[in-house]
């Protein structure tokens, strides 16, 4: 009887995600199995066509692309990251607070106009093929527009906070005392940060990866404004496709698809994160 | 001249501005074990952080077997450390703890690891662990593991910075056996910190007391136990009633001097030799289990009125008002006189146990 009252506070949010998340999802897939008209008119009759297309190898490039991009971006942000939220934790309190404040600062602006603000920065007239061309060290703007790579700074610039705080929490963790007895047993700094504080950070690795990795997937005008749709990507392609393409059956079998590579990623990570000893890690 | 072989030289250590170890000098030997005793905040774990290079110091020196070790990195250093909550790597089993020290410094291949891990633990008396991850050890156990992880590396020193202070009291009489066994057996100089001072008494060769980052005295726990260098250490070992007297007349080896009404002669001590002269106030020190109640008048006793008295299973405390103080008496045979609350009764002691010593300034307000 108490359990079953004590579950009772569970319904809201039980109903809360039913209405909004399971409901979408219900009805994504359930759209990724009908058919449209060539006006784009959903047409209820089932079929697996859509998800034929999905596996048709032209569109395996647009996956192989989204999860280059994810996978690149998880690695930028983890190795920038890394080091900033590991000094972060080790500042004096006042400087810390001040530090993960900034770190939070551009969440207070429009994640769009900071693209835009990318844009700026980077075009042919841009700031700083200005700045080049006005101190004479280049005689042409330099192209940094438009590419794979202007993607991947922009998808990788827009996911760093979640990272940095991610690592910034298993890091501060971290017992100290087990760092003094590394060095005291003879080992050298690096030697204490590969043996003792990365697998013991393992955590906050795995769950920052996951949390830069599965937006990664889906950042679709990141790409569109700074990648100008050069490279295709399973966000803008699905983007496309719903709206621009009026097929939202064959934009809801591309979702299916894209959640089939987030599943995999968190069952990576469930593994990694069950695995919080580290056993095995180095034997 | 045998050399020490720690010779800690005028030590001095500064936490922003404040001084946390003023001028510590002390040679500790080969073999011995070493007790840091003092009440915490006093510096004796800033101290063993010194030794083992985790805490720089501003000034002075830290010689081992001769050779200064104050610039090296703590693990550049021939010494090692059980910490306080033992500090063992939680992502490794016990095997790969005790082995971390050696694999680190690629000392020995892994067959003779095996059988140096094999051999410490069965000197901790750990054999059959090595799989377990330390969450599945007791307190005791881990204690134990620490303890083998740093003895494997065979260092100069041994540092304990207050390893039984997690574990329970039948748990830690133990412990304190089997450290005591462990020094002998291995014949690794020990150094351990401690702020308890049974512990101390119990295992120590000799005794460092420190306060307020300066060392008080270092001698043997018999020393220190029966002739206290200062007030402090006299407050801080042994219960004692401690409390002003006038001085009557100082000589060499008893001094006279005067609670109240009563005349009394008691030991000088060396401090008090020189210091002291009469009509001095100077304080009068005497073990609460060196103490006797009677109810004949006799010598060299204050005569006091009985204001409570507990009895405590194996031993009795009565509280006596002398001349407006109230002295402590712990009696553990049958009490000699049968007291009431009220009764006038007369206070007396071993000679042994009571110590003159002189004022110093200010030690009422700190408690003492």
């Amino acid at each position: 009887m108490k359990t079953w009252k004590r579950n009772l506070l569970a319904v809201p949010i039980l109903v809360w995600i039913g209405l909004l998340v399971g409901i979408p999802m219900v009805l994504v897939v359930a759209l990724s199995f009908l058919s449209r008209d060539h006006l784009g008119n959903i047409v209820y009759q089932f079929t697996l066509d859509n998800y034929r297309r999905v596996l048709d190898p032209i569109y395996l490039r647009v996956f192989l692309n989204s999860l280059l991009l994810a996978l690149l971006t998880g690695l930028i942000t983890l190795l920038v990251g890394y080091p900033v939220a590991y000094i972060t934790s080790n500042l004096p309190p006042r400087r810390r607070a001040l530090a993960l404040g900034l770190i939070m600062l551009p969440f207070w602006i429009s994640s769009l106009l900071r693209t835009y603000g990318w844009m700026i920065l980077l075009g042919n007239a841009g700031l700083i093929n200005n700045v080049l061309l006005a101190l004479k060290i280049i005689d042409k703007p330099l192209p940094m527009m438009y590419k794979f790579s202007t993607s991947l700074v922009g998808t990788a610039y827009m996911l760093m906070p979640f990272m940095i705080v991610a690592v910034f929490n298993s890091v501060d963790k971290l017992d100290r005392s087990l760092l003094e007895a590394s060095y005291d047993l003879g080992a050298s700094k690096w030697k204490t940060f590969f043996h003792i504080t990365v697998p013991l950070t393992l955590p906050g690795i795995a769950g920052g990866f996951t949390l830069v990795f599965i937006p990664a997937l889906g950042l679709y005008f990141v790409s569109d404004l700074l990648g100008g749709g050069n490279t295709v990507f399973l966000g803008n392609l699905i983007h496309t496709m719903a709206t621009r393409g009026r097929n939202r059956p064959l934009a809801a079998a591309f979702s299916m698809g894209m959640i089939a590579l987030v599943l995999m990623v968190l069952s990576l990570y469930m593994k990694a994160s069950k695995d919080k000893t580290g056993e095995g890690l180095f034997q | 001249m045998k050399q020490p072989l720690l010779a800690l030289v005028e030590l001095n250590k500064y936490y922003g501005d404040v001084h946390v170890l003023k001028d510590v000098s002390f040679d500790i030997n080969e073999g011995e074990f070493l007790t840091l005793l003092g009440p915490s905040g006093c510096g004796k774990t800033t101290l063993l952080r010194c030794i083992a290079g985790l805490e720089r110091i501003q000034s002075g020196d830290i010689l081992l077997a001769g050779t200064s070790i104050k610039e090296l990195a703590p693990n550049k250093r021939n010494v090692n450390t059980v910490f306080q909550n033992y500090a063992l790597f939680p992502h490794f089993n016990v095997y790969d703890n005790v082995a971390y020290g050696p694999r680190m410094k690629k000392s020995m291949g892994e067959a003779e690891l095996k059988t140096k891990v094999a051999e410490v633990l069965e000197l901790v008396q750990m054999s059959g662990y090595e799989q377990r991850m330390p969450h599945q050890l007791s307190g005791g156990q881990r204690q134990r593991i620490a303890i083998a992880r740093a003895l494997i590396n065979e260092p100069a020193i041994l540092l304990l910075d207050e390893p039984l202070g997690a574990l329970d009291l039948k748990l830690r009489k133990h412990m304190q056996t089997e450290l005591a066994r462990l020094q002998r057996k291995t014949g690794t100089t020990f150094v351990y910190v401690t702020h308890d001072q049974e512990e101390a008494l119990n295992m120590s060769d000799r005794i460092v007391v420190i306060d307020q980052g300066q060392v008080q005295q270092l001698g043997s726990p018999r020393e220190i136990y029966n002739n206290p260098a200062n007030l402090f250490v006299t407050s801080f070992i042994g219960d004692r009633n401690i409390f002003p007297v006038e001085v009557l007349q100082v000589g060499d080896d008893y001094s006279q001097v005067r609670l109240g009404e009563d005349v009394v002669a008691v030991r000088s001590s060396p401090s008090a030799r020189g210091a002291l002269s009469a009509d001095d106030e100077a304080v009068l020190a005497i073990l609460m289990d060196k103490m006797r109640i009677s109810c004949e008048q006799m010598d060299n006793a204050f005569r006091g009125e009985v204001v409570s008295i507990h009895y405590a299973g194996s031993q009795i405390r009565i509280e006596v008002r002398v001349a407006g103080r109230i002295l402590t008496v712990v009696e553990y045979q049958k009490l000699e006189c049968e007291c009431q609350v009220g009764d006038s009764v007369f206070v007396s002691w071993e000679e042994s146990g009571a110590y003159l010593l002189p004022q110093e300034d200010g030690w009422e307000e700190r408690g003492l």
